[in-house]
């Protein structure tokens, strides 16, 4: 064995990894070369000087007595603040209010049609959908959080400096409504009133544990599920989603449905919901930018059900979905969807050995170190919400 | 820590926590805090997010004990828990690490050495510290991983998420770094 091959195999030797015949073969290239024993020995130097700052035995005494004391806050529901990601300000902001924008959307679109029908008064603008939503709904945000006073006046002043332009007017907007829009909107026989609520709806607070605000299409009046509405499930069992309706995205991340697939199903309402370039805002697990999946396939139905929060129901679509047959890209999203399903449901081990798989078989996974960077604030907030199960 | 748990396994203690053991979840943390601690220091870089990071591993150790299944190994799962961790309290890094509120500011954590390095007085050592935290962070935790703690290549690959032999060529480039930092060697 010559010196270069022996230098090669010299990190592995030291660290005991090699294998037994090549073992033998370095030990005896060692013997008779000094230079490359020397450089074993310098191995040797580094690994035993090697070390961590140890912050000494008062660290260490008090270490377990503050562990206890978090772990215990925690149980006693904490509030908790969340060190918001460098640059990621308003991208967290975008999260409560597309949404919000996307009700009073909405909003306007349902007034409008009553204003169609025959007969009907002519509905007075509502007073939400003509005000910016995004000082309210980020500032009670900010307020719920309680994090220091110079985050708060950040806060404040960042949604100040760049107000959500408020929706247009509801006559122009329902120009561009389809009549089978409207037939679709009209067949959902809305309840009395509920264009108030949604519009109060609209203006009240987002919820900072519970950052999924309840959308018109979502939710009926007193948080009932509503058959037909939202993402195709109904009360006693998915469905096959509904071609029409609208990917609100959901407040906590998982943002539903790309500006382009908004585009392709030709909503009317979709610009509305997607002020200042939210149709970038996608989850780092690949929620809505996944491989499109056919109407009614696990794959959807996985993204619908976590957009109902319906977690256990969505990882088993989900695993069924990563049963079929996907492409390289949408089976690395897949699996980050997977880990992020099982953190909500507090399955931490579980996510744990996903994101490891994921990390074994796509090293270097960009949707995995998106995820990586949110996975604090989305294994903070299943306390908050209810797991189906 | 009790006396009566010195001798279970990880796996026995894990389970006992789970059912609310708070004695034996206790004995955990004594156990592993160090080797926790070590780890997220070779992430975080520095000595207060190490903190905070160690901090944050056992609560999250604690959250996740339900879902612990004790046929498996305590030690890989603590420590790709701990090695998250790491990473997300990383200052230089793009994400943040949930707090609970109010008056848990993590201590300043001592910054002179332990008090076997001030006893030995050992230059060299102060020497590789220093450039141990200089060295990027995913040629550090391979480092610790090894030279440190005695993990084998497996060990580390599993919990830094890389291939063993990405542990192996960032092992030699972290070595090197350090050996420059001793003054060059032989």
């Amino acid at each position: 064995m010559e010196c270069r091959e022996t230098q090669t195999l010299l990190t592995a030797f030291h660290d005991g990894e090699l294998p037994a015949d090549g073992r033998a073969r370095v030990e005896e290239h060692l013997r008779g070369c000094p230079e490359c024993a020397a450089l074993l020995a310098d191995l040797e130097r580094v690994d035993r000087a090697a070390g961590v700052p140890d912050p000494g035995p008062a660290y260490w005494d008090r270490f377990n007595a503050r562990v206890m004391d978090r772990v215990e806050r925690e149980a006693n529901g904490p509030e908790v603040r969340v060190l918001r990601p460098k640059g990621g300000w308003m991208r967290e902001q975008l999260r409560y209010l597309v949404p919000a924008a996307a009700v009073a959307a909405l909003v306007v679109v349902i007034v409008y049609y009553g204003g169609m029908r025959p007969g009907a008064p002519t509905p007075a603008a509502p007073p939400a959908a003509n005000r910016p939503a995004a000082p309210d709904s980020a500032g009670e945000r900010m307020t719920k959080a309680e994090p220091e006073p110079g985050a708060t006046k950040k806060a404040e002043g960042a949604a100040a400096a760049r107000p959500v332009p408020p929706p247009p007017p509801a006559k122009e907007l329902a120009e561009t409504v389809t009549r089978e829009e409207r037939d679709r909107l009209a067949d959902r026989s809305l309840p009395e009133g509920d264009g108030v609520a949604s519009r109060d709806r609209a203006a009240a607070p987002a919820d900072v544990n519970v950052p999924s605000p309840p959308t018109a299409l979502q939710r009926a009046p007193g948080g009932q599920e509503r058959p037909g509405a939202g993402a195709g499930m109904d009360a006693t069992g998915p469905v096959a989603p509904a071609a029409g309706s609208p990917a609100v995205p959901a407040a906590d991340g998982m943002t539903q449905g790309s500006q382009a697939e908004r585009k392709k199903m030709g909503r009317a309402a979709a610009p509305m919901a997607e002020p200042q370039g939210a149709g970038k805002e996608t989850s780092a697990s690949g929620m809505g930018v996944a491989k499109e999946p056919s109407p009614g396939s696990p794959c959807e139905l996985a993204r619908a059900l976590a957009e109902r929060e319906r977690f256990r129901g969505a990882e088993d679509a989900q695993r069924a979905c990563l049963a079929g047959d996907l492409d390289a890209p949408s089976r690395e999203k897949g699996l980050v969807f997977l880990a992020e399903l099982l953190d909500r449901q507090v399955r931490f081990a579980e996510a744990d050995a996903v994101i490891a798989d994921v990390d074994r078989r796509f090293p270097q996974s960009r949707p995995l170190e998106l995820y990586r960077q949110q996975r604090p604030m989305v294994q903070r907030q299943p306390k908050a919400v209810p797991v189906t199960r | 820590m009790r006396s009566d748990l010195d001798g279970e396994k990880d796996e026995r203690l894990a389970a006992l926590a789970a059912r609310g053991d708070r004695g034996a979840f206790d004995a955990l943390v004594t156990r592993h805090r160090q080797a926790v601690y070590r780890l997220c220091w070779s992430a975080a870089g520095n000595a207060a997010d190490a903190d905070d990071a160690a901090q944050e591993t056992f609560v999250r150790v604690y959250r996740s004990l339900p879902s612990y299944d004790p046929a498996r190994p305590f030690g890989p799962w603590l420590r790709k828990i701990a090695w998250n961790c790491g990473l997300s309290v990383r200052r230089d890094g793009n994400a943040g690490v949930p707090r609970v509120a109010g008056g848990d500011a993590p201590e300043a954590v001592d910054p002179a050495p332990g008090p076997e390095e001030a006893a030995a007085g050992n230059e060299e050592r102060r020497r590789v510290s220093d450039a141990m935290a200089a060295l990027p962070a995913e040629l550090r935790v391979v480092m610790v991983l090894r030279a440190v703690e005695g993990l084998s290549y497996a060990e580390i690959a599993l919990t830094a998420g890389i291939p063993a032999g990405t542990v192996m060529s960032r092992l030699s480039r972290a070595r090197t770094r350090l050996l420059a930092a001793l003054g060059g060697g032989s």
